[in-house]
């Protein structure tokens, strides 16, 4: 019986879709949800916001998109594990919290060596964290080798809540403190705090 | 009496042919008796056959009930406010899955034709050159396809329109708010479309030959118009740029002019160029295996191998446009980058891998085959085997993954997700090497088949043979050694490896190019036996058209997927039920549904086109009765031969211009 032409082209074009919808079906399958509100009650201890930040940071917040935890060797962005203790030294008379916040809010302003900018303004969409939320971040990355001091009345540069405290301040031993700290290069005395960046 | 009269209604209701008849028959009567009967019980007053107490039954007739009913339904309706809707759903398969298989449609007719009016205007431009009416005659094939496929992508392209305002109202809006400008030269544009497509199709041979290929160029110019405004729209909404935070227009040169906007112009003419060749290709494949006379199939295999040729040659850039359009999505932004080849999206291009090496494979294959209809072929085959094995290895590499799917077992015994070998294949470094030596490769294959059955004549030829390894080892060696140099540096020294890389293959790829063209430039040539070649490269033909069509299906997926949430990138958010990003499994299942429904209807394409060969009913003589001659059974000689000497006319291409050439284009 002689096949017809059509039909074994029919044939061929059904095969090789159904080919590739299987190899289709072979790799990871991963329904991505959009990310979550997470509500964020006003008395809320810094152990919670920990919790709360690393869930925005492996969601809504895509830090792990770039960023990594205990990772080495030639990276992309920064290695966040023990960034804690870092961030108290990156820019001289800076605490962790402002270090952190201005990595948030104008993360092109510092630039740790070795890497290019690229990270984006978290307060904006499309990521679009709120202040509360890059509050519980900054506890979070707090906890990534130091001591979480955040709660939802820790005031920095560009945030300032109501009832607002002033920041605990974390200065790794032997840094200068912050009155004493030299001014940036480039930077005016009177101008705002050098301002940090990405983790 | 009786007894016939019986046997008769026996016999009907044995019958299965007034069985069949009647059947529908029957069912349409029991149906209107049926609604009938309905209405007839529906018309009465309803009577409780209880009889309930007086005092409790409403008094109101029946009639006049449902007529307050009706005026209360009314008055009702009149204080209703207009909401705009932000969403519509689509019945059955979601309003997400409908307007994705619309708009791929859509994109891969558009595709057809805005590539086919390229190369055929190419093709024509050689044969008014060369003076060779083959290449014209060609070129006339080509745009015969063009015909039906514009009126179905005009179809689906006012469908998609449609379906947009009507099942994402809220986002079609703005986005026709922010675009208004440029709807009214898109319509001018698409008359202008209209007028040049038929008047090139329709003025075939009625005009100076200069003002016909004007109005092919008219053609491809108005047709690139028509592609750099719609991918304006689609561009902006992965890398919007011109507005204020809140959306609002800033400057609409910014819009159209956004990040992605000329990256995706090039990938897409490029790729358009490739698609195009393939489904001619394709076509030329089915009249090929359907070819009754060698004359047909000596100009069909002729017509499969220019297509093949062109999508071939188009595809070998086309990973380095990828490249430069992958390069400003994270100029743009690093997440939305690295959501694509780290991210949710990043599997995806392992299946990319698999689609891309199937088709160098397919590509290759054809090429090797071409060469058995070339007189003298056995001392370059011999290569053949080299070759494949590159092609092999760089497709494993291609496809080799990062992470590996594993049990917990099988994580445990190699220490991590990643595999202690090919972990380190499954990085960009060994991947862009594979895909710049796969390039590179292929083009080898098609020199080996170019040079199949010609001997030089220059007398530099040994000197130009060396030279030309040279340059191929030497950029295979540079490719290679930044490959392994990019696993030592840095992230940011490593990305911008690429650029050497790329450029080192091009620059091999057109200075061996270039060294062959004069090399073979008064060459001796061996004949070229068109047709004699194996049915199966047919089918590689028509695979590599199904594999082409998947993986432009799969790239628009992650185009238009890499947004998530988003209709318009960080400013339009998704709140439809469908804003999740589906598994790809699934996604691969949508691809492939558009595909197949593509092919039904390139199909159709095809069979139309098919018409324009076929005689004349009126024209034609009647079939004769079958007549016995000498014991062979002659059919309507005189239709067959007329139906044969028209399908030659048509082709205007007789099987002794094709086998006479002695030169491969």
């Amino acid at each position: 019986m002689t096949v017809p032409v059509v039909a074994k082209i029919g044939a061929l074009v059904l095969v090789t879709t159904g080919f590739y919808t299987y190899i289709g079906q072979l790799v990871p399958q991963n329904e991505v949800q959009p990310p979550e509100e997470i509500a964020i009650s006003a008395d809320i201890t810094t152990a919670e916001m920990v919790e709360i930040g690393r869930e925005i940071a492996t969601g809504k917040g895509l830090c792990m998109t770039c960023h990594t935890i205990g990772q080495t060797g030639a990276l992309r962005f920064p290695d966040l594990s023990g960034v804690a203790g870092r961030a108290t030294t990156r820019v001289p008379g800076m605490s962790a919290v402002e270090y952190f916040a201005q990595s948030l809010y104008e993360p092109d302003s510092y630039i740790v060596e070795g890497f290019s900018p690229g990270m984006p303004v978290i307060n904006v969409p499309p990521i679009g964290l709120t202040d509360e939320e890059i509050l519980a971040v900054i506890a979070y990355l707090q906890s990534l080798g130091g001591t979480p001091t955040v709660t939802l009345q820790t005031a920095h540069t560009y945030y300032t809540p109501e009832n607002a405290e002033p920041p605990a301040e974390e200065v790794a031993p032997g840094d200068a403190p912050p009155a004493a700290a030299p001014p940036t290069p480039g930077i005016a005395p009177d101008a705002p705090p050098a301002q940090e960046a990405t983790p | 009496m009786t007894n016939t009269v019986m046997n008769t209604v026996r016999k009907a209701v044995k019958n299965r042919k007034l069985q069949v008849l009647l059947g529908p028959v029957v069912a349409i009567v029991m149906f209107a008796g049926a609604v009938q009967m309905a209405s007839l019980l529906m018309s009465g007053e309803y009577r409780s056959p209880a009889r309930a107490p007086l005092e409790t039954v409403d008094q109101t007739p029946r009639v006049a009930g449902l007529a307050d009913e009706a005026e209360d339904a009314a008055a009702e309706a009149q204080t209703t406010l207009y909401e705009e809707a932000e969403y519509r759903t689509f019945p059955v398969v979601g309003s997400r899955v409908a307007i994705w298989v619309v708009a791929q449609l859509h994109l891969l007719f558009a595709a057809f034709v805005l590539a086919v009016p390229i190369f055929a205007f190419i093709i024509e431009v050689i044969g008014y050159k060369t003076g060779d009416p083959r290449y014209d005659k060609l070129a006339h094939e080509f745009t015969r396809l063009l015909s039906v496929s514009f009126s179905l992508t005009a179809t689906l392209g006012a469908f998609l329109t449609f379906m947009l305002i009507i099942l994402y109202p809220q986002f079609t809006n703005y986005l026709m708010s922010v675009f208004s400008f440029t709807f009214l030269p898109y319509v001018l544009l698409f008359f202008a479309e209209a007028f040049f497509l038929y008047t090139y199709y329709y003025g075939w041979g009625k005009f100076h030959p200069l003002v016909h290929l004007g109005l092919g160029l008219g053609l491809n110019l108005v047709g690139t118009g028509i592609m750099l405004i719609a991918n304006a729209w689609l561009t902006f909404m992965t890398s919007p740029a011109g507005i204020s935070e809140s959306g609002a227009m800033i400057s609409t040169w910014d819009a159209v002019n956004n990040f992605t906007w000329m990256p995706i112009n090039i990938h897409r003419v490029i790729a358009n160029v490739c698609f195009g060749g393939s489904i001619a290709a394709a076509y030329a494949a089915f009249k090929f295996l359907q070819a009754e006379t060698d004359e047909e199939r000596a100009h069909y295999d002729w017509m499969g191998y220019i297509g093949n040729f062109i999508a071939i040659i188009a595809f070998l850039p086309l990973p380095f446009a990828g490249y430069w359009l992958a390069s400003e999505i994270y100029a743009y932004s690093q997440t939305l980058g690295l959501t694509m080849m780290g991210g949710a999206f990043s599997w995806l291009f392992i299946i990319q891998a698999v689609l891309i090496g199937s088709l160098f494979l397919a590509a290759n294959y054809y090429l090797w085959l071409g060469m058995g209809r070339i007189q003298g072929n056995q001392s370059l085959q011999k290569y053949i085997k080299y070759l494949l094995i590159a092609i092999a290895a760089c497709f494993m590499i291609w496809a080799t993954p990062r992470s590996i799917i594993a049990t917990v077992a099988e994580l445990r015994a190699m220490g991590g997700a990643t595999h202690p070998i090919l972990g380190f294949l499954g990085v960009m470094s060994a991947k862009n090497t594979a895909v710049n030596i796969l390039i590179l490769t292929t083009f080898m294959s098609f020199i080996l088949y170019r040079r199949t059955g010609k001997v030089a004549t220059v007398q530099w030829a040994k000197t130009g043979y060396a030279v030309q390894l040279a340059i191929f080892a030497a950029a295979a060696i540079f490719v290679i050694f930044l490959g392994i140099y990019g696993y030592f540096v840095e992230a940011s020294v490593r990305i911008g490896l690429s650029v050497p890389q790329v450029g080192s293959v091009l620059l091999a790829m057109v200075s061996i190019a270039v060294i062959d063209v004069f090399l073979f430039r008064k060459a001796s040539t061996a004949e070229v036996h068109w047709g004699r070649i194996p049915a199966v490269s047919q089918y590689a033909l028509i695979f590599i058209a199904v594999t082409f069509t998947w993986l432009m299906g799969l790239m628009g997926y992650v185009r238009s997927g890499l947004r998530q949430h988003w209709h318009v990138y960080g400013v339009i958010r998704d709140n439809s039920v469908d804003a999740f990003t589906p598994t790809l499994g699934f996604a691969t299942q949508v691809v492939s549904v558009a595909v197949l429904i593509f092919f039904v209807l390139i199909g159709v394409v095809f069979w139309i086109t098919g018409l324009h060969d076929r005689p004349d009913r009126a024209l034609a003589p009647a079939p004769q009765r079958e007549t016995h001659t000498g014991g062979q059974v002659v059919l309507g000689g005189a239709a067959t031969a007329h139906q044969t000497s028209a399908a030659t006319e048509m082709r205007g291409v007789s099987a002794q211009d094709i086998e006479g050439r002695t030169k491969l284009s």
